[in-house]
């Protein structure tokens, strides 16, 4: 994909010499679900698929980055990443309310993650003075506590009331550690690393990276403009041909847009992953749950009988689930296998959304 | 005994049998294997033939001190009555490496450090990778159960390049699946639906092409254990709470797990003892509740014709706790003590001494070298020693 200053220059001639210049970044079926998987953690609604067709990543990128439901997933995943989950996961309101406030411009990523530290979920989820520090040191800042186990000592007797100088700086208190921690220019440096590896899913490059890192310690309010600058690179392009596993959260969250046509609940989601989370392999369980949602009332799939062009039917699936058409040797074995008598129009949807590619998009 | 005679002169302590029905269950358990004490010491090579063919390792983990374990045997009557019939180890040396690292040790032999929240894989393999690569275990061969929900399912295998994935075990957290609310989520769908053979026969096609044969995935093996799960959400797992629920939950799994698929290594990883950072008389309930729901499986175990002359049990904690209690009256662990440092090893089985106590140090990363040893293979990579003196 080409960066957006030349994208005009991708047009075609649509007749009497008028011509058409294609958006940067033309939303394509594959683009469109990668985009809002990256953004929203599922795929986009019919009406959302229908919104966005042919128009441009750009304009996807001004209605989406930075919006409260863009945030509440970024939250999430910060939540995931701490572990602060189930029982774990915060209810306090100053915690809740992140998303909004983030949308508001009310607050930055790190007082955001600042507030979560805070929280009283993070403390009993890392109950004592070893585990808690410990934790703040290893998930703030990426420190292997064992080789700075001097550090880990002043912070333990910092937690319990005690004095110390902790990375540099005085500390009296639990949360003066915390608040050292946070100001520490490594917790930028794992931000950003963090995120950029989730969504590019490579290294970022390293000149690239000391500008980002340089740009958040100088403004932390800027951090959005990096995910844009990333959307907007050759590597997002890349990522596209990277697949990888989807996180159970995102799964479920695909699979009830893509057969209800809806987001999950909050209940759904979260027993959902919980479950799914709970095996090394969710493949079984994924399988188990796919038929439960596909063979559901709410499913309102169309009844064999109804589907008069059976490859176009299959094809379009394919487009709306993978964001691709099937090759020939897929349509030819998709529509025979439908022709056989127990083969029912969920079967076609359970083998695409149990398979690896609908799991790693 | 002190420790630093029995380090020097290899002596043991033989301790006597509890009481006469302890007596004649070890009797009738262990058959020939009687002769433990006049074996003591004798190093048990590779190549021997055991009658071990399945095995039980128990990370009785979350952080559990030897003062509530075997310093007050009334809180564990099973382990205890295991450890009569068995090997005791009283001095396993740990390493504080947080709950995740400490417990991955266990599996790989290899003490490095992880974080406590790290929620990927590590880079040694395990025991599960080695008895599956180079034993030639098959995936529903190698389980873990666990009750420490998303981060554990790393111990199914690690990040090596000639292990990883593609060798690893099925772990499976009961608190995640089998609880209530998913139960209710599931019966909201609606009813499971039988599939007939010519629908599966037509998946299995659609699978195929579209897998073009990248994921290697045994499609009867996942039904199998989808199938699994169906059943044991009616069974009553889900059902369980109170304390020590999830702990508790992983080990009926792995009850049933060993009841159904039969594997030949079964890995338990317990986690809610950790509640003794702020609840002391919580954690000892605990330990309680935990060696109950053991005593079931060992009971089980023993009651099944199939298992009990073939199979052997090894558990220890990670790690742990403080000497003294926190300002909350309860225990953390981080003060470099002893009681958080050493820990005990229970060994019973039909390949093990009986009614042996080892005051000798040994590691926890001793127990991976020597349960991939009693499968015929190797645990390459990893820097513990095979502990030989706990062979009869």
């Amino acid at each position: 994909m080409e960066p957006p200053n030349r994208a005009v220059r991708t047009s075609k001639i649509v007749g009497d010499g008028v011509t058409e210049a294609k958006p940067f970044g033309e939303l394509t079926p594959k683009r469109i679900r990668a985009a809002f998987l990256d953004l929203l953690g599922r795929p986009p609604l019919r009406a959302e698929r229908d919104k966005w067709a042919g128009k441009g990543l750009v304009a996807l990128l001004d209605d989406l980055l930075g919006g409260e439901a863009f945030w509440t997933k970024w939250l999430e995943k910060q939540l995931y990443y701490f572990l602060l989950i189930d029982n774990f996961r915060p209810r306090a309101e100053r915690v809740e309310s992140i998303p909004a406030d983030l949308t508001e411009g009310r607050l930055h990523v790190r007082d955001a993650i600042h507030r979560v530290v805070l929280s009283s979920s993070f403390n009993q989820r890392n109950p004592g003075a070893d585990t808690f520090v410990t934790v703040v040191m290893e998930q703030l800042l990426g420190i292997v506590v064992q080789k700075q186990t001097r550090e880990l000592e002043i912070g333990k007797a910092a937690y319990d009331g005690g004095s110390g100088l902790f990375l540099g700086e005085v500390v009296n208190s639990q949360s003066d550690v915390v608040g050292v921690a946070m100001g520490d220019k490594r917790f930028g440096q794992g931000l950003i690393d963090r995120e950029y590896q989730r969504l590019i899913r490579a290294e970022q490059n390293k000149g690239e990276r000391r500008d980002a890192i340089r740009a958040f310690e100088k403004d932390e309010f800027t951090f959005i403009d990096h995910y844009r600058k990333w959307f907007l690179s050759p590597e997002w392009e890349a990522r596209l041909g990277r697949p990888r596993r989807t996180t159970n959260r995102d799964w479920v969250s695909s699979l009830l847009v893509d057969v209800y046509d809806r987001l999950p609940t909050p209940s759904e989601s979260r027993r959902m992953r919980d479950a799914l989370d709970g095996l090394s392999d969710p493949t079984p369980l994924k399988g188990l749950l796919a038929r439960l949602v596909l063979d559901s009332q709410e499913a309102k799939l169309p009844a064999k009988e109804d589907i008069e062009n059976v490859s176009k039917w299959i094809d379009q699936k394919f487009l709306d689930l993978l964001g691709r058409s099937s090759t020939d040797e897929e349509a030819a074995v998709f529509t025979g296998a439908f022709r056989e008598p127990d083969c029912r129009p969920a079967t076609i949807l359970l083998a695409i959304v149990t398979g690896g590619e609908y799991q790693s998009q | 005994m002190s420790e630093s005679k029995s380090k020097r002169s290899g002596q043991v302590t033989r301790r006597e049998v509890l009481g006469a029905g302890l007596a004649a269950a070890s009797c009738l358990q262990l058959g020939g294997l009687g002769h433990a004490a006049s074996a003591a010491g004798r190093t048990v090579g590779p190549s021997k033939e055991f009658k071990t063919k399945h095995l039980v390792l128990v990370a009785f983990a979350g952080g559990v001190r030897s003062r509530e374990t075997f310093g007050m045997p009334t809180n564990i009557p099973y382990m205890r009555a295991m450890a009569d019939e068995g090997v005791l180890f009283n001095r396993t040396r740990t390493s504080n490496l947080g709950h995740f690292g400490a417990a991955l040790s266990v599996f790989t032999g290899i003490s490095e450090a992880r974080g406590i929240r790290e929620n990927a894989r590590g880079p040694d393999p395990t025991l599960f990778e080695y008895l599956r690569k180079d034993g030639g275990l098959s995936q529903n061969d190698v389980w873990i159960s666990t009750s420490g929900g998303a981060q554990q399912t790393n111990y199914s295998a690690s990040s090596h390049r000639d292990y990883g994935q593609k060798y690893g075990a099925n772990v499976l957290d009961g608190d995640g699946i089998f609880n209530a609310e998913f139960k209710d989520l599931l019966a909201n769908f609606g009813k499971m639906r039988e599939v007939p053979g010519g629908e599966t026969d037509a998946l299995r096609k659609m699978r195929k092409v579209l897998d073009r044969g990248k994921s290697g995935a045994d499609p009867d093996a996942s039904a199998r254990v989808e199938k699994y799960i169906l059943e044991e959400l009616t069974r009553g797992t889900a059902n369980i709470n109170g304390p020590a629920a999830g702990d508790r939950k992983a080990i009926r799994v792995a009850r049933n797990l060993i009841a159904i698929f039969k594997p030949k290594v079964t890995g338990i990883v317990l986690q809610n003892a950790d509640t003794a950072h702020g609840d002391f008389n919580g954690y000892v309930e605990v330990i309680r509740q935990n060696d109950a729901a053991l005593g079931e499986l060992w009971e089980s175990v023993k009651a099944d014709p199939d298992l009990r002359d073939t199979t052997s049990f090894v558990i220890l904690p990670e790690f742990g706790r403080d000497r003294d209690l926190n300002t909350r009256r309860g225990l953390d662990h981080g003060d470099g003590s002893d009681d958080l440092r050493y820990v005990t090893t229970t060994c019973w089985g039909p390949d093990f001494k009986s009614g042996v106590e080892y005051d000798t140090e040994i590691d926890t990363i001793d127990v991976a070298p020597t349960v991939t040893s009693m499968f015929g293979t190797k645990a390459a990579f990893s820097k513990g020693k095979r502990i030989s003196k706990m062979f009869a």
